[in-house]
């Protein structure tokens, strides 16, 4: 169970003592709850969790009695020590677990049965198990209006809280939101946000999890299912490339709740989610989800079934040369299939990936590499480019954890971001990261376990900050580094050897292919939009499309084959640190809908060529093998927790870029994972879509003749952005401007280069503010 | 108040403590002298001051029985409503305050025209003295007859009120 | 009144000592200019081991030994805290000590930071004594301006400085680790120990904290000698005590004794006046409203540690409450229940919760709705709460009223079965 920290009884030197009339043993500074729960006993907790951080003894339930030590001594706070006999069952013990269950108790509200959390209740398993069986409280309960809304998702029914600190601690601790906190005091005591306004947080969700009882609930899940009514499969999210380890809750085929997995994976999330993974998942139903195949003809588009729509790609596709493009979020098989059809069913199709070329960043990505587990331990954690709170939400949480456990963070980068707080970080001029980076060598060198967080995108476009960089890890043989990746599945795709995206545009302009087969892919919605729909424009060839939304591309497909998500089908992702993870279909998905690599399984045989698996494990085991990267990794190998690459995922054949030109000022894009693509597409996160702002500082803004409130379009070499609205703010250096990816209507993506290089771009209004 | 005036009130202390955490409660303090409870915009300020989230720097102020997070009248009189006090005629002292400025007697209350606020305290340590009444953080007196309670409350009630709100 | 030593050294001048001058003139800093520059840390520590002085805010702690927990080779700098938040219901004398001689305390602050090499003294005062902070606040700035506070401490190299920290209105901020808490502007909600403050305390530093008695109590012991103060009154315990005495009895108000020379009778009937005519004692809560109460059979009782003890209740702050006859024990036990509900932090749930559930008890009792079974309940509840929580409150609020219903049963199945009229108050008109 999550709530006890994981024991390690293999290691060496442990501490022997008796429990229960046994000789057991743990590490040495083990807590007794943890030591005694590895070891089969439970000792009841409720304020204890380990993840948050230290005990702070505050709910005794945990009471154990210790010979030699007087009164009974918390075993949540009592470190094991040699020969301590420890007894967990004796009278005056049970005599505390029902003094503390029964005050609990006593003005807990008696509505299990109509509680969200019955059945998978802390409280009410442990009265069952530890409890006094009755109740002798003859007092009136303590009243509180019914539910409060804390957010949009989540609701607070304070007569059920038992005053843990859990979730206040979460926002004050790990999340660092400073939101949550403890008011008034005493029996009068509840948690709640500044003046009751909203939790404003990125990771509020997390309370949820944490919660011993039911006072804090998921509003989207709020009466939707009983514990016993449900199915929860162990997944992974495919949201941001950290690929965070999720549990589906699944009832009549459809994905009811995302939670944080009850045994955490310490290497990723270690059971934070933020809320974008969490409540994304109303997605698979929105408005925009395609759930029949849709053949666009000259009459008019018709919805066809999924057998005729097979057959129609096929028809389509037969005897032609296609250029095939995989997006980010495909998983390792749909990518695998669709290049294996290169080489049968399609033979001379141009296979390649969407996402950053990254020719630069080869050396660094041959460096030795970290799971994000291993920030815990490092002494300085540096963070080169980028905004993780943004890109890579629950990277943040790792940073300010290490922070919290003395690790000094610093770092380099265009941007301001939320986490530049924790340590000294460098604000670097566009396009010199270099600078940057130069400064941070000396503290890399000295430092004892450096991990070098670094941005994907940013050092992608800045070859020499790239080259730089991967010198000074170089210098320092302790020094790991981990990549901050910018698309879900980038790494997957690369350790395919997919080539970037650029070989089938030139394929496309060059009229070496006549048709397009898009798999999840849609390059009107990415950077380098300008370069694809110019390209679309003149491709008289047709344009097949696997996906699971109606996008851009989609409207312009002849034929949409209808995809699962990450929530109903199988694969595997790689994470942006390399961790092969496996998807495990919870929904069912539409009806009409089949899984991607299904599809293209179906393609092959309408094409006549019958490949030689039928499962998605058997797949992967062919289209991974003889891939280096993948060298001994099985569907089985990685099992619920997923296992490294076993070598790095280096690109094939990608220049890096050079730099900006042309006149303008730079702009600095950063991907919003939280308010990003999913907002739009889930009810639940709707109110996080981050606007479509151009944000840049007083002197900016004046220099190029706008004011706060205008509307703006940008332009550069590789194209025009959508509108955006000007945001003038203090705090933001000059002579920069700043703009999201993933914006409503994606704006910002037209006026950037697929291979994100920096970019100079002309402001002009369009509308008074 | 605004944040400018806290931050000056805490210039000359800063250098005392380890922690500017420590500010926290005298930047409380302060700011309540000017309403005599702290709003929704002092909190928010006292925040900007010191540097910690508005959330909490409400979950120290809304600790502490002296630190008003909801209005009070323009005078706070708290009678000490503990055992010693009780010996020596606190309750009566209590009932006649409630009685004369229309407040419920289970909580006490604001009198309707807003000026005084009488309530309830812990052993104020005037024992030696009880029953006792402490108007705001003024020295605390005793002992009180219900009788001269009523005349403190009035010649209060006419009084001008202070400057700065000290409770 | 016997005036016993300088600990009281006001009521000998006749006039409060709240000028410098004044102070001086009694003899005031004389105990820090015999030390600074010549006598060693160390061995002014073990002079106060030696006097045997023990904590007088209600633990009773010895002093001495509380100073010597502090780590000699900490890297971190070291700080004395002195615990003026008295609160404890009945207790005043820390107030009087304040208000009328605060140089005296500061002189015992600044001793006992020379003792651990602190940097630093705070004062942290209950935010209801803004009176006495204020003659703090004007005595820390003449002590500065006379070079006993600030660098270089009369030429001695020894910096230190002594901040006065205002409380806001909690009585759990008297528990150490709540007023650390509170000391680093936050909710004054204890901390779980180990560690203890001695070793990271205020600031995660190592610090001191000792009650305002106690650090007053220091000048006397380094210008007489430890052996002088280990001399007076028990072997055990010695020294003198302030004991606040109030409730029914004459004259309310602090008097000061040696341990052991003076009996619970003698306080109550000589020095505080005795009673109202016709009146015998009911109840005296001796050391506070958290120790368990006495009946007038144990009046004659010496007042000391040992003793106190040895009758089942304890010396605790030395908050003298006394009750007579016309007094109900429920009603004082509903109210002490009430107090400790409403300053319970809400930290650890047995006290949260517990400190309600008492109340509810009491007051139905005292409605005339108390039940038999009440009583096996309470008893019950009592033995769950009571040594399982965080800090010592709920063990406080449990005390006296476990006792009372021991000592007074009678009492309390009369008022489960037919209510508690509220009885005639002592008004001050009823004093002679």
């Amino acid at each position: 169970m999550a709530e006890y920290a994981p024991v390690d009884l293999t290691v060496e030197n442990q501490v022997e003592f008796e429990l229960d009339g046994r000789r057991v043993a743990a590490p040495a500074g083990t807590m007794l709850a943890d030591a005694c729960y590895a070891h089969g006993v439970e000792i009841p907790i409720f304020c204890y969790e380990p993840r948050i951080g230290p005990p702070i003894g505050a709910c005794r339930m945990c009471l154990v009695e210790v010979e030699g030590m007087r009164g009974l001594q918390t075993a949540c706070s009592t470190p094991v020590a040699p020969d301590m006999v420890v007894r967990t069952t004796t009278d005056a013990v049970k005599e505390a677990q029902d003094g503390v269950l029964e005050v609990l108790l006593a003005n807990h509200p008696l509505d299990c049965p109509v509680c969200d959390k019955g059945g998978e209740c802390p409280l009410q398993d442990r009265t069952f198990k530890f409890g006094p069986g009755t109740s002798r409280y003859v007092e009136p309960k303590r009243h509180q209006p019914k539910p409060l809304n804390l957010s949009h998702r989540i609701a607070l029914d304070r007569e059920r809280c038992i005053s843990c600190f859990r979730c206040v601690r979460f926002s004050q601790e790990v999340a660092q939101d400073g939101e949550l906190t403890m008011q008034e005091r005493g029996a009068r005591s509840e948690i709640t946000t500044f003046s009751g306004d909203p939790y404003r947080g990125r990771f509020s969700g997390n309370i949820i999890d944490v919660c011993p009882v039911g006072a804090l609930t998921s509003i989207p899940y709020r009466f939707v299912s009983r514990p016993w009514d449900v199915q929860n499969t162990p997944s992974v999210c495919g949201l941001c490339p950290v690929g965070c380890n999720t549990e589906l809750t699944v009832r009549e085929g459809r994905t009811k709740r995302v939670t944080g997995r009850p045994e955490p994976n310490p290497a990723v999330e270690e059971g934070w989610l933020c809320d974008t993974g969490r409540w994304a998942y109303d997605a698979s139903w929105s408005q925009a989800r395609i759930t029949a195949a849709v053949v666009r003809e000259a009459t008019g588009d018709r919805t066809a079934t999924l057998e005729d729509a097979v057959d129609g790609a096929a028809a389509l596709l037969r005897g032609r040369t296609a250029g095939i493009l995989v997006g980010t979020a495909a998983t390792v098989e749909e990518a695998g299939i669709a290049a294996d059809l290169a080489g049968g069913a399609l033979p001379g199709a141009v296979v390649a990936r969407m996402g950053i070329p990254g020719g630069a960043l080869a050396p660094l990505r041959a460096l030795p590499g970290a799971q994000l587990g291993d920030v815990d331990d490092a002494d300085l954690v540096v963070v080169a480019g980028g905004d993780p709170s943004a890109q890579q939400p629950v990277a943040e949480l790792r940073l300010r954890k290490a922070r919290r456990f003395g690790a000094t963070v610093t770092g380099c980068g265009p941007r301001p971001h939320a986490l530049e707080a924790l340590g000294t970080f460098i604000r670097t001029a566009p396009g010199d990261l270099a600078a940057g980076v130069a400064s941070l060598a000396e503290a890399i060198a000295a430092a004892t376990r450096p991990v070098v967080m670094w941005d994907e995108a940013d050092l992608a476009g800045e070859p020499a900050a790239a080259e730089a960089l991967a010198a000074a890890i170089a210098a320092n043989p302790a020094a790991r580094q981990l990549e901050l990746g910018a698309e879900v599945n980038g790494s997957g795709l690369r350790a395919l050897g997919l080539p970037d995206a650029g070989a089938v545009l030139d394929a496309v302009r060059a009229g070496t292919v006549d048709a397009l087969l898009l798999v999840h892919a849609d390059p009107l919605d990415a950077p380098g939009r300008a370069a694809w729909d110019a390209a679309l424009e003149g491709f008289a060839g047709p344009v097949i499309a696997i996906a699971s939304h109606a996008d851009a591309t989609t409207e312009r497909a002849d034929l949409v084959l209808p995809a699962l998500t990450m929530w109903e089908q199988e694969g595997t992702l790689v994470s942006m640190n390399g961790r092969v993870q496996r998807l495990r279909p919870g929904a069912r998905g539409p009806e009409g809908a089949a899984a991607g690599w299904e599809l293209l399984v179906a393609l092959a045989h309408r094409l006549g060529v019958v490949p030689g698996y039928r499962t998605a494990a058997a797949a992967f085991r062919a289209v991974t093998a003889g891939r280096p990267a993948f060298a001994g990794i099985t569907p089985e190998a990685a099992g619920v927790l997923g296992v490294p690459l076993a070598a790095p995922a280096q690109v094939a054949g990608a220049s890096a870029p050079p730099p900006a030109s042309g006149e303008g000022v730079p702009l600095v894009a950063t991907r919003t994972v939280y308010g990003g693509a999913a907002a739009r597409r889930s009810a639940a996160l709707a109110d996080t879509a981050a606007p479509a702002e151009l944000r840049m500082a007083p002197d900016t803004a004046a220099a190029h003749w706008v004011n706060d409130g205008d509307r703006v379009v940008l332009r550069s070499s590789s194209g025009e952005s959508g509108r955006l609205t000007v945001r003038v703010g203090d705090g933001l250096p000059e002579g920069v401007v700043f703009a999201p990816l993933g914006a409503p209507g994606s704006p910002t993506e037209g006026v950037l280069p697929a291979d994100m290089a920096p970019v100079l771009v002309r402001v002009a209004r369009v509308e008074a503010g | 108040m605004d944040a400018d005036r806290i931050r000056a009130h805490l210039d000359p202390i800063r250098h005392e403590f380890a922690d500017p955490r420590s500010l926290v409660m005298p930047a409380l303090k302060f700011a309540q002298t000017e309403k005599g409870h702290l709003t929704r915009e002092d909190m928010a300020a006292v925040a900007e001051a010191t540097g910690y989230s508005p959330s909490f720097i409400e979950s120290v102020a809304s600790f502490y029985d002296r630190l008003y997070t909801r209005p009070v009248g323009n005078r706070v009189v708290s009678v000490c409503v503990t055992l010693s006090c009780m010996l020596r005629g606190a309750d009566e002292v209590w009932d006649a305050l409630c009685e004369h400025e229309g407040v419920d007697h289970h909580h006490g209350g604001t009198s309707a025209d807003g000026r005084i606020t009488i309530q309830e305290a812990q052993c104020l340590g005037y024992c030696d003295k009880g029953a006792c009444i402490q108007v705001d953080a003024e020295e605390t007196k005793g002992p009180y007859t219900p009788e001269e309670a009523v005349k403190l409350v009035e010649e209060l009630r006419e009084a001008p009120t202070p400057a700065e709100l000290w409770r | 009144m016997p005036i016993l030593n300088s600990v009281y050294r006001h009521r000998e001048a006749g006039r409060p000592l709240t000028e410098l001058a004044a102070y001086r003139e009694a003899g005031g800093y004389k105990a820090l200019e015999s030390v600074l520059g010549e006598t060693d840390a160390d061995d002014l520590q073990y002079a106060f081991v030696r006097s045997g002085l023990r904590g007088r805010g209600g633990a009773g702690f010895p002093m001495g030994r509380k100073a010597s927990f502090l780590p000699k080779d900490s890297r971190l700098p070291k700080y004395v805290v002195c615990n003026a938040d008295e609160s404890e219901p009945g207790t005043f004398k820390d107030r009087e000590i304040m208000e009328m001689n605060p140089f005296q305390l500061l002189e015992g602050l600044t001793l006992a930071g020379y003792a651990i090499g602190a940097v630093r003294g705070y004062i942290y005062i209950r935010g209801e004594y803004e009176h006495q902070a204020r003659v703090l606040d004007a005595a820390v700035r003449a002590a500065r301006e006379a070079g006993f506070l600030g660098k270089d401490l009369l030429r001695s190299g020894f910096d230190y400085d002594i901040t006065v920290y205002r409380g806001a209105g909690a009585y759990i901020c008297g528990e150490e680790t709540a007023l650390l808490e509170s000391l680093e502007g936050k909710r004054g909600q204890p901390r779980l120990k180990p560690p203890f403050p001695a070793v990271a305390g205020l600031y995660g530093s190592p610090t001191l904290i000792n009650n305002v008695e106690t650090l007053t109590a220091l000048p006397p012991i380094v210008t007489r000698g430890a052996d002088w103060y280990a001399a007076l009154g028990p072997e055990k315990s010695p020294g003198t005590k302030l004991f606040s005495i109030s409730g029914h009895v004459v004259r309310p108000g602090n008097y000061e004794i040696v341990l052991g020379d003076t009996t619970l009778r003698e306080l109550i009937f000589e020095h505080a006046g005795g009673l109202r005519e016709g009146r015998r004692v009911k109840a005296v809560w001796v050391g506070g409203s958290s120790v368990p109460v006495i009946g007038e059979e144990h009046l004659d009782t010496p007042l000391d540690y040992e003793s106190l003890q040895g009758i089942g209740t304890a010396l605790g702050s030395g908050g003298c409450i006394v009750m007579d006859d016309s007094g109900c024990i429920v009603r004082a036990c509903l109210r002490l229940a009430s107090f400790y509900r409403h300053e319970s932090c809400g930290k650890c749930s047995p006290c949260r919760e517990g400190t309600s559930w008492f109340e509810r008890i009491l007051q139905r009792m005292v409605d005339g709705d108390g039940r038999m079974e009440d009583f096996e309940l309470l008893e019950s509840l009592f033995r769950r709460v009571s040594g399982k929580t965080l800090c010592p409150l709920a063990d406080g609020a449990i005390a006296p009223i476990r006792s009372a219903i021991k000592l007074f049963r009678d009492d309390f199945i009369r008022v489960c079965q037919e209510g508690s009229p509220r009885p005639e108050p002592m008004l001050p008109a009823s004093v002679g």
